[in-house]
């Protein structure tokens, strides 16, 4: 090689050396300012582009039967929505072969799915927008179906619901939820806080794709999920309780019709039920005054199913025994006001047994006059008359007891057969299931507990029994009763074969006014079986306009529910024969 | 000259078993970082199938419950021409007693016409047949826990 060309070798070896040690300067700027420099600018900026931070939803828990068959659940539902800026043909392979589908043939698709019009469905995705709502809330099968279409231009969001499985039964009880799941009525507000959860927080950090890169999960608030109430009540009794009532709100053109069944040894209700009832998977079919639970929200004159409460209060008091004599005529003048019996007769010589089994104003007030007034409010005070029951029930009445102090001398003898006070269908059985319980009385529970996920039962507390009357008073009082259901012309029409049971009919006026108007809440009260008590029941048929209008109105619709009660729990039929207590001296 | 040569052959191992172990680690590293990736998409894969599997777990809960509902049993049992036999009868045990009055239940069939409301009743199966029902479907079902990204192939809207 000559010297001129090893110098020219040497100069394009240090020109090349120059360059790559500018390139390399250049470089290591960079890289000290990605690395050093604004290193964390970068790695934030990177961190937010892949990290996610999500809610995680909290499942609301269940109601369920005492049973535990499921009153109401959550689910999901989807709202399904479409972007018109996007809307176009789909392409598809067809048996190998690749087809457009237009978007009038998605559109028929989409409308059978959706059970809408395809005219308003076309018109919904003509447009510019990125977002419409084609149908809200459509359920999980339907959704999946319109998933399978693989139309890119369709989007949904994912809701929890709640369904109620069997519609309209115990819906007066359950209650309901708003369409952002927040609780309304019954026992879905007032047990809100074991039902709802507490919903999570997680994040993680994910890839370009999507795909959730390992380990980087982190739950910064675990999720808890609802807890399940768990009722006292059985579903099939109160469905069948609510055919029951439904037909007899038909047939009688009443109102509305309501029965209580609690059981006497626990004060456990199993069953509540009601005509018109709530679907709460649909509350705004209803009116209004349907969607609540009258059995503990409304309040009426009882009428002649408080003279048991009377008689025992009398017994138990040392004012009379069921043999007490009186002689009532049809009518009597207190003060200025004058009472009737519900019938003409002329007087008749009345045992106290007599009284209730012919449910004599007269008589009671003979029977009970001496009472002082203090005495019988307390008595009915103690029966639970005037305070809402330990159920608590959202809206719960506690009815009308005046002090005895604001009794007029009227108001003093027409508190004796059920009027100028009111209570709920629920007190009345209350009262009730104290006389079948030996007087003792439990208050009415209709939530057990509240249960997890493992099945442990966080109970409700219940209250303490009392002694309201003494066991001989209040036997006494069942063993009367058992004569109207023996005797008594509607009583009879309450009897179910193979039992012996006892109760009271009521034809109560209802207030209009100053005065009363045309129509009754006919009503009858009762226990079952006489010889070991099991249920204390109630039945009332609010103003029924045809067929009967006083308590014969009460009478089928409790033997249909009592007899579909017993025989579903198996109740031993009765053994003996009713007492011998004479009706007349 | 000696100490030098010594120093060269025991350091000469260690640089070799040094190197042999960086690149170990390092294509151990990247075996592993493999696996991890391939696993990344069968568990994406697998939670995809899992929310599948709930939703189909979720609409057959829903027919079951509804299927069972009181609504249904009761028409069904109308169907059937099933009535009520109001003439209960026990046999006691410890004397075989018979309480009640043993007679044909000769009631009349239960009302067919259901008045108590029931806006989500279904009246029969939909959803699946014998070959897509597995044996272990009668387990409870768990509403699925990530159905906010409520499926592969439908984005979520836009609006959330």
């Amino acid at each position: 090689m000559s010297q001129s060309g090893t110098a020219g070798v040497s100069r394009r070896l240090r020109l090349l050396l120059t360059v790559s040690t500018i390139l390399i300067v250049v470089f290591l700027i960079r890289l000290i300012d990605f690395q050093i420099v604004r290193a964390e600018a970068i790695s934030e900026l990177s961190y937010e582009n892949r990290a996610v931070s999500r809610t995680v939803e909290a499942i609301r828990g269940d109601i369920l039967d005492s049973n535990g068959n499921v009153l109401a659940t959550s689910v999901y539902r989807y709202d399904i929505n479409a972007a018109p800026a996007n809307v176009k043909p789909v392409e598809r392979v067809i048996d190998g072969v690749s087809q457009l589908i237009s978007v009038e043939s998605i559109a028929l698709d989409l409308a059978a799915l959706l059970q809408e019009d395809v005219a308003v469905l076309m018109t919904k995705l003509t447009g510019t927008t990125n977002y419409v709502n084609l149908k809200k809330r459509v359920d999980a099968d339907t959704h999946r179906r319109i998933m399978d279409l693989e139309i890119p231009w369709i989007f949904s969001d994912a809701h929890q619901n709640r369904l109620y499985p069997n519609g309209a039964v115990a819906g007066n009880l359950i209650g309901f939820v708003d369409v952002d799941g927040q609780a309304l009525a019954g026992i879905e507000r007032q047990y809100n806080s074991c039902l709802a959860g507490v919903d999570g927080k997680e994040s993680f950090e994910t890839g370009v794709d999507g795909v959730r890169i390992p380990s980087t999960a982190m739950v910064t608030q675990e999720v808890q999920h609802g807890r399940d109430v768990v009722l006292t009540i059985d579903s099939g009794l109160q469905y069948q309780a609510q055919q029951v009532l439904a037909g007899e709100v038909e047939r009688l053109s009443a109102d509305w019709a309501a029965a209580v069944v609690i059981e006497v040894k626990t004060g456990r209700i199993v069953l509540a039920a009601e005509a018109p009832s709530v679907d709460p998977n649909d509350p705004g079919k209803s009116a209004e005054q349907e969607r609540g639970a009258r059995v503990f929200q409304f309040a009426y004159e009882p009428g002649s199913t408080m003279k048991a409460i009377t008689a025992a209060t009398a017994i138990d008091t040392g004012y009379a025994t069921v043999n007490t004599q009186v002689t009532a005529p049809s009518s009597l003048k207190v003060f200025d006001h004058v009472i009737n019996d519900s019938y003409v007769h002329a007087p008749e010589r009345w045992t106290l047994t007599g009284v209730l089994r012919f449910s004599s104003n007269v008589g009671t007030i003979k029977i009970a006059e001496s009472i002082p007034a203090e005495t019988r409010h307390a008595y009915m005070e103690a029966f639970g008359f005037g305070t809402p029951t330990a159920v608590g029930f959202e809206g719960e009445t506690r009815g009308v007891l005046n002090p005895y102090q604001e009794w007029d001398g009227v108001t003093n003898f027409t508190t004796m057969f059920g009027q100028a006070l009111s209570v709920s269908p629920v007190q009345m059985t209350s009262a009730y299931q104290t006389l079948a319980n030996e007087g003792v009385r439990i208050s009415p529970s209709l939530v057990a507990g509240c249960q997890d996920d493992r099945g442990n039962l966080d109970p409700i507390a219940t209250s303490t029994p009392t002694q309201v009357v003494s066991a001989a008073t209040a036997n006494d009082v069942m063993h009367m009763l058992e004569k109207v259901v023996e005797q008594g012309g509607i009583g009879k029409a309450t009897a179910v074969r193979g039992y012996r049971s006892a109760g009271k009919t009521g034809t109560a006026e209802i207030k209009e006014g100053s005065g009363y108007g045309d129509y009754y809440a006919a009503s009858f009260f009762g226990m079952a079986p006489v010889d070991n008590p099991q249920y204390a029941m109630g039945v009332v048929i609010y103003k029924p306009k045809r067929v009967w209008t006083n308590s014969m109105a009460a009478a089928a619709g409790y033997q249909k529910i009592l007899s579909n009660v017993l025989l579903a729990n198996r109740v031993q039929p009765s053994s003996g024969t009713s007492m011998d207590l004479p009706n007349k001296w | 000259m000696k100490p030098v040569i010594r120093r060269t052959r025991a350091s000469s191992p260690v640089v070799m078993i040094l190197v042999l172990g960086f690149v170990g680690i390092s294509l151990l590293h990247l075996l592993l970082t493999i696996a991890t990736s391939q696993s990344v998409y069968e568990l994406a894969d697998l939670k995809r199938e899992k929310r599948e599997l709930d939703t189909s777990s979720q609409i057959l809960a829903e027919q079951v419950l509804s299927l069972s509902s009181n609504q249904n049993l009761y028409s069904t049992a109308s169907r059937l021409g099933m009535v009520v036999n109001t003439n209960p009868v026990f046999l006691r045990l410890n004397d075989q007693a018979i309480l009640g009055e043993p007679r044909p239940a000769a009631g009349t069939t239960i009302q067919s016409t259901n008045l108590v409301a029931n806006s989500v009743m279904i009246v029969e199966s939909t959803q699946l047949n014998q070959e897509t029902v597995p044996a272990s479907s009668s387990e409870p079902t768990q509403i699925p826990s990530e159905s906010q990204t409520s499926s592969s192939i439908i984005p979520l809207s836009p609006t959330r």
